[in-house]
């Protein structure tokens, strides 16, 4: 080799490495805030070095084999057809490895699931088409995200939580990146999962099984405080609570129009009209047999305004409670029928 | 006058009786170059698809789709590229070579072999149809319940997936009974189980799969229907249906469908790396062990899907996932034991069979990973399970077919495809595919959940976005010089001769094109590779043989 080709394969060499190495650093999940977290990144650590290992072996066979074994002539090579040894070697230590790691992701599994029989705090979330709603029922307290607004869930950093997961409609699934966790919200049955944050934060997640249209709109995040500052949060929101009434039950506000749904195609109308800058309410009257249905207003960008909660259920009426609105003209539709749609006008 | 009259007529009679020809054949091979391209067609249609998903992505915010269009361009692109282009893209090289390689006149049934082509076209264009009768289906290819019930999808787009879906599976039930009976009763003679090329071998476990797994589909998805047209309450929890069956049903076909999709490929990867490396395979037995391991395996690993669920006992799932590693693992040292100290010469064919080693690889490590339910649960669902099926399904069984196309093309066609072409086609395949589906990686780690058509600009996946969305653009130009190479190869002189490469197998031992009947004569068999005892003598098998008169043996051709 001359000089200029070794120096020329040096900084080839240097900038492989280079890259190979910030590539790796891009391989690897974000910092885990939870203790199931850390068990789970460590776990992942031991694949993946693993894995980079028999990566490069492999590929360097191959690289190897093109180089060296390239046609050079017409003699034909030794026809091997095997080795009995070394097929059972090849065949050996990739069994013992998977075993191995088996195990260990086993024990993982055990811990990343073990739950603390009496957690300090135990929230409920609700998956719906398509938003999150977060309960804190010892205490009275419920958040539900409207549109791409979603819900914020505060926890205490050091403390084991109990996360209660249900559905009454599709599969969600409730996903926190720095958690290293997810697990799927199914209707008719209850997942429940603990966990322990130990670095204070605010983390975002989102649903991560699809759900429909606006599954990318699942969105939520969860913020961890010190636990002082949780229960200083929890005492001031139950009296913000207790002061006003939940919005379900707050009864009709200024005018109230009504709104009808028989079937999963259209509401009985297509227009409907309400005062600018007064807040109205619309009774929904469900006579759907088998389908859910609500109401909630977007603007001519397609931005979601007010998402009518809870969802009318079949053979039930809901009135919803609808915020003052510029004038201006808007699209009414239902959350879980996105086709069914009419123009509100506000004037 | 009378001439000029007549003349018109017989050309008109002519042309017509060709194509009709074609629209009648049982004849294995057009049969087969049918399903090419008819497969084609539709790896074509996939691709607009997914060019079409990958632009949406490229930068936050919605710009062509919204979010309803989106989600029926992820699902017929996932649906059509497993049903209608991996699938048949298989079954129709193994139509055209199969009864080849085992010395058969054709099929054992040829009409039902028509009839299970014939199904294919109807049953996509009653999947496409969907968009122009008010959405196609919306739920991915995996159409969960209660999310595909008719309650949160009205629409006859779902209807119609499944009506295509039966076809498609009925189809591949019928193929595969079609398969196995040619292999097993119309073998040539001397030709015992243990002499079938390595292809036959994966064609079989493949076949074996189908049909006791597609059954399970296929009666899954007529439960569906029947949730959501006459009221079945199956799946539906909110009238006593269990979601979880659904799962089950799906994913009890879904996860042999990955082998069934793999397997052939890797038949055929095993046929052109000791071709092209003048070897034997390494290891025949082990890797027909290997095979029927994966097959009999791959019917335990399916709730590795639903980890996340909670609804099922990952400890067991886990196990058999891991287990199933090994034979794949064996396979991948048979093939660099193949390439060892060989004579490797780099036709096109060679080119994606190495392009399948090198990132089929990948999609082997990246999905091993996932065998373990805790890495599991930050990984499912999100940009890293989109990674891991394309490196499997694209750059494994992709470059598997386009490797089987560049080797069997003279065979079919007599011609060989251009070289420089094939080479262009490769380059900027592999660097595309590459491009593509790496970055998904480092998206799905860092939290993008698959299926979504926007992401929050603050999120920091703009820049890996429009990197897969370059290396998409990259894989969409990649086929235009194949398609050109096989436009300008068809027009050129058929001088391929009968055997182009100096392969091993029966399909090499006559004409290119083959006649109707197939074989004139066949050479005796007497191992797995036929045609290169019949060129070098059978005495070169014996390990360590010197082989002073190969050179005259190369003048064959």
């Amino acid at each position: 080799m001359s000089p200029r080709v070794r120096k020329a394969a040096a900084i080839a060499g240097l900038v492989g490495l280079t890259a190979l190495v910030s590539g790796c650093s891009a391989m690897y999940p974000p910092n885990p805030v939870t203790d199931q977290g850390k068990d789970i990144w460590s776990l992942y650590n031991l694949f993946f070095v693993i894995a980079a290992v028999i990566f490069v072996g492999v590929e360097g066979v191959i690289v190897w084999s093109i180089l060296r074994y390239r046609r050079r002539g017409d003699q034909l090579p030794r026809q091997t057809h095997g080795n009995n040894v070394l097929e059972v070697v090849w065949t050996a230590i990739p069994t013992a490895l998977v075993l191995g790691l088996f195990v260990i992701s086993f024990g993982i599994q055990g811990r990343v699931d073990a739950k603390v029989p009496d957690p300090p705090v135990t929230v409920d979330v609700t998956g719906f088409q398509w938003q999150w709603t977060f309960e804190y029922k010892d205490h009275g307290l419920s958040y539900t995200g409207l549109g791409d607004q979603g819900p914020v869930m505060w926890l205490p950093v050091g403390e084991t939580v109990h996360i209660r997961l249900h559905s009454n409609n599709v599969i969600h699934s409730f996903y926190v990146p720095a958690f290293l966790f997810k697990r799927d919200v199914i209707p008719g049955q209850v997942n429940n999962f603990d966990l322990k944050i130990d670095q204070a934060g605010t983390y975002n997640g989102q649903c991560a099984q699809l759900c429909g249209m606006d599954h990318y709109q699942m969105v939520f995040s969860v913020k961890a405080v010190p636990p002082a500052e949780f229960q200083a949060w929890l005492q001031a929101e139950e009296i913000k609570a207790r002061a006003t009434p939940t919005p379900a039950a707050s009864g009709a506000a200024g005018t109230t129009l009504q709104l009808g749904a028989s079937n999963t195609q259209s509401f009985d109308k297509s227009a409907l009209d309400a005062a600018a800058n007064q807040p109205f309410s619309v009774q929904l009257t469900n006579s759907t047999p088998s389908a859910p249905h609500n109401f909630a207003i977007k603007d001519a960008t397609g931005k979601v305004l007010f998402t009518g909660l809870p969802l009318a259920q079949p053979n039930q009426s809901v009135t919803y409670s609808v915020p003052a609105l510029p004038a201006g003209t808007y699209t009414f539709f239902c959350s879980v029928h996105p086709n069914m749609t009419g123009t509100l006008t506000v004037k | 006058m009378a001439t000029t009259v007549l003349a018109p007529g017989a050309t008109r009679v002519r042309q017509r009786s060709a194509v009709y020809d074609w629209l009648t054949t049982t004849d294995h091979k057009k049969i087969g170059i049918l399903y090419t391209g008819n497969s084609f067609i539709f790896f074509l249609l996939a691709g607009l698809l997914a060019l079409a998903i990958r632009s949406e992505l490229a930068q936050p915010g919605l710009q062509f789709l919204n979010p309803s269009e989106y989600n029926q361009m992820f699902t017929m692109h996932g649906t059509t590229m497993v049903f209608l282009v991996l699938m048949p893209f298989l079954a129709g090289i193994a139509n055209y070579v199969v009864p080849l390689q085992v010395g058969a006149a054709d099929m054992a049934f040829p009409r039902i072999n028509a009839l299970s082509f014939w199904m294919l076209p109807l049953g996509g264009i009653l999947l496409f149809s969907g968009f122009f009768l008010g959405g196609a289906a919306a739920e991915g290819w995996t159409s969960y319940s209660p999310l595909a019930g008719v309650k949160y999808s009205p629409g006859v787009g779902t209807d119609l997936w499944i009506v295509s879906l039966v076809l498609i599976g009925t189809s591949s039930i019928l193929g595969s009974i079609n398969f196995l009976t040619t292999i097993f009763k119309l073998r040539a003679p001397g030709m015992t189980l243990l002499r079938m090329p390595i292809f036959v071998w994966t064609v079989v476990v493949t076949s074996l799969l189908i049909m006791l797994a597609t059954p399970v589909f296929t009666s899954g998805v007529v439960l569906l229907f029947i949730d959501r047209n006459y009221g079945g309450n199956f799946f539906d929890p909110a009238t006593g249906g269990n979601p979880i069956l659904w799962q089950n049903l799906f994913w009890f076909f879904g996860h042999p469908e990955v082998y069934i999709l793999i397997l052939p490929a890797m038949g055929v990867i095993s046929e052109i790396l000791p071709v092209f490396s003048r070897k034997p395979l390494f290891g025949y037995k082990a890797f027909i062990f290997a095979t029927a391991l994966i097959g009999t395996l791959g019917f335990s690993v399916w709730a590795h899907h639903m980890f996340t669920t909670g609804a099922v006992f990952n400890p067991f799932f886990s196990f058999m996932t891991f287990l199933i590693a090994v034979p794949t693992g064996i396979k991948f040292f048979n093939w660099l034991a193949t390439m060892h100290r060989g004579q490797l010469s780099f036709a096109t064919p060679m080119l994606f069979a190495l392009g399948f080693l090198s990132i089929f690889l990948i999609g082997g490590l990246d999905g091993a990973v996932l065998a373990s339910p805790p890495a599991d649960y930050a990984l499912h669902d999100t940009y890293w399970i989109v990674a891991h099926i394309h490196f499997v399904f694209f750059g494994g069984t992709m470059f598997g077919v386009f490797a089987a196309l560049y080797y069997w093309f003279p065979k079919m066609f007599g011609a060989r495809l251009n070289e420089g072409l094939g080479r262009i086609h490769f380059v900027l395949m592999f660097m595309g595919t590459i491009l593509t589906f790496f970055p998904m990686h480092m998206l799905g780690l860092d939290g993008m959940p698959r299926r979504i058509v926007d992401y929050s600009p603050n999120a920091g996946w703009s820049d890996l976005n429009l990197l897969a969305t370059i290396g998409g653009f990259i894989i969409g130009i990649s086929v235009l010089p194949f398609m050109w190479n096989v436009f300008i190869t068809l027009r050129g002189p058929r001088d391929a001769g009968d055997d182009p490469w100096d392969g091993n197998t029966l399909e090499w031992a006559t004409t290119s094109p083959p006649p109707p009947y197939n074989f004139d004569h066949l050479p005796p068999i007497r191992s797995e590779r036929p045609l290169f005892d019949l060129k070098h003598g059978s005495i070169h098998d014996l390990d360590g043989v010197a082989v002073p008169a190969v050179a005259s043996g190369e003048g064959a051709h």
